[in-house]
């Protein structure tokens, strides 16, 4: 639906350029705005477009309040709540998987993950394996304030881009 | 405080162009700062970005190095410092030069190794104004406003630098010409990562240190033969200085003088001239024609500063003497 509508935006922005500057020009212009208009940034992988309507592989780790991990449920706490939100969204079904922070890291750099949450803040060791989040909330603690992100995958700017703006748009409302 | 180099009061013409090239000087260096710090703040973990980022910190040394030496040259020699203080240019040059090749092989390393191991950079949103933007156009924005400045100081760098014969300046001005293209590779970068191309980040950053490398080779490669008090060149050392075969051609059109050969050194902005000088049937000519030999030298040119002429029976064979003569050693 959305994507529908930037695609309308680019063709107005083409025909407007056609009668300006020719066909050659507006030609290789239809070329780069119908790759490059809907879709910057875009994802190396296409990790995204796969979520779109389809599965949002998520990793958990226990981290009370963020994640809690309870035997056989699905796992609960404030952020699998925004990841079942985030998952609406993108009209995907959440495929959870629970396991230790390097392992869940691990996964997400070969790919076998979408997205982990377990409370990390925002000078995690794992920006090598994995691409963080802005912090979109912050929490008191006993030492100071903990700026709270997730990890996405490496490079998937796209659903990276995605992520945030849903998250902005979480601590707006 | 008329403008001078170690002993030379410039011509008006030098002068000029000197105030010219002090005040362009410091204009590059606000306008360096400006982007390094506006540079730092979008630079997010893009490799380009990081490699233009500390391009244009380097780019900070040679117009430093520049305002250094021309504060430094305008004193005039001294017991301690004969030679005056010309050399802080070669100084300052080779630094530059040794900071550079540095910084170029650590970047060529190190996003070679980000296209081996097919690193992908993450570039995420900020919020600007209330609005979820991508990160990259901020990126792009940044470094296309550092283009514009640096083609305009380069060109003008290049026609002050011969003028006054500096090659730190030279050096200068060919820096900035890399810096903009470095933004201009960077640009491209970030543009193929928009785009899904994980690779053009790592691609342009390997480009753009490419390019510092061989700048810093050049710097330090024409510092260090200047220091070794190579035979003078021109302010881009494309070829020998025309000033030598000034001299020696205006010393044989003397009336005393048999055969003349010189060994012009380039003290940095101005040359050093040790001149052989064979009269006519070995007859001593008198202090009045010296005087009036060197007096000519000097004024071929400004940059002809320090004269020594030598009265000698026979060319040494490094001015274009017979053979196995040479000037360390005692003639035959």
């Amino acid at each position: 639906m959305r994507t529908r509508r930037v695609h309308a935006r680019c063709f107005a922005i083409v025909g407007r350029m056609s009668r300006a500057w020719g066909a050659r020009v507006a030609a290789a212009s239809t070329a780069v705005l119908l790759t490059g208009c809907a879709t910057v940034p875009a994802d190396p992988d296409g990790t995204l477009e796969r979520v779109q309507g389809g599965v949002l592989r998520v990793g958990v780790t226990e981290n009370a309040p963020w994640v809690e991990l309870s035997d056989g449920g699905d796992p609960s706490g404030t952020e699998p709540a925004l990841i079942l939100e985030f998952a609406e969204r993108l009209d995907a079904e959440v495929e959870w998987t629970p396991g230790s922070e390097a392992t869940l890291a691990e996964a997400l750099e070969a790919g076998e993950l979408d997205l982990v949450i377990g409370g990390f803040v925002e000078d995690t060791p794992w920006t090598e394996l994995a691409a963080s989040t802005r912090p979109y909330v912050e929490a008191g603690t006993a030492e100071g304030n903990d700026k709270h992100v997730m990890l996405a995958p490496l490079g998937e700017n796209a659903f990276l881009v995605t992520l945030e703006t849903f998250l902005d748009e979480q601590a707006v409302s | 405080m008329s403008p001078r180099f170690g002993r030379t009061e410039l011509p008006e013409r030098q002068a000029e162009a000197l105030r010219t090239a002090v005040r362009l000087e410091w204009c590059t260096l606000a306008s360096l700062a400006v982007a390094v710090i506006m540079v730092y703040f979008v630079m997010g973990s893009s490799q380009a970005m990081r490699a233009a980022w500390i391009e244009d910190l380097l780019s900070l040394a040679p117009p430093i190095a520049f305002l250094l030496a021309v504060r430094l040259v305008n004193r005039t020699p001294n017991r301690t410092y004969p030679y005056g203080y010309h050399r802080s240019v070669g100084g300052g040059h080779l630094v530059a030069g040794v900071a550079l090749c540095t910084m170029g092989a650590f970047l060529v390393y190190s996003s070679a190794v980000g296209l081996i191991t097919a690193e992908h950079p993450p570039i995420g949103s900020v919020v600007l104004f209330g609005q979820t933007v991508w990160l990259g156009w901020l990126m792009m924005g940044a470094m296309a406003l550092t283009i514009p400045l640096p083609i305009y100081f380069g060109r003008v760098k290049m026609r002050l630098a011969e003028e006054l014969h500096d090659k730190v300046l030279y050096a200068d001005a060919d820096m900035n010409k890399a810096d903009w293209m470095t933004a201009a590779g960077s640009i491209v970068g970030v543009a193929g990562i928009g785009l899904g191309l994980w690779w053009t980040d790592a691609a342009a950053a390997l480009f753009i240190a490419a390019s510092i490398l061989s700048d810093g080779f050049k710097n330090m490669k024409a510092a260090i033969t200047d220091l070794m008090d190579t035979r003078a060149t021109t302010f881009d050392d494309g070829r020998p200085h025309p000033d030598a075969a000034k001299v020696d051609a205006y010393l044989e059109s003397l009336p005393w003088v048999a055969r003349a050969g010189s060994r012009v050194r380039d003290q940095g902005h101005v040359f050093h001239v040790e001149a052989f000088v064979v009269p006519h049937r070995g007859m001593m000519p008198t202090l009045t024609e010296l005087l009036d030999a060197r007096d000519g030298c000097i004024d071929l040119d400004w940059k002809v500063q320090d004269v020594v002429l030598v009265p000698i029976d026979e060319l040494p064979e490094d001015v274009g003497g017979p053979d196995r003569s040479r000037q360390s050693e005692r003639n035959r």
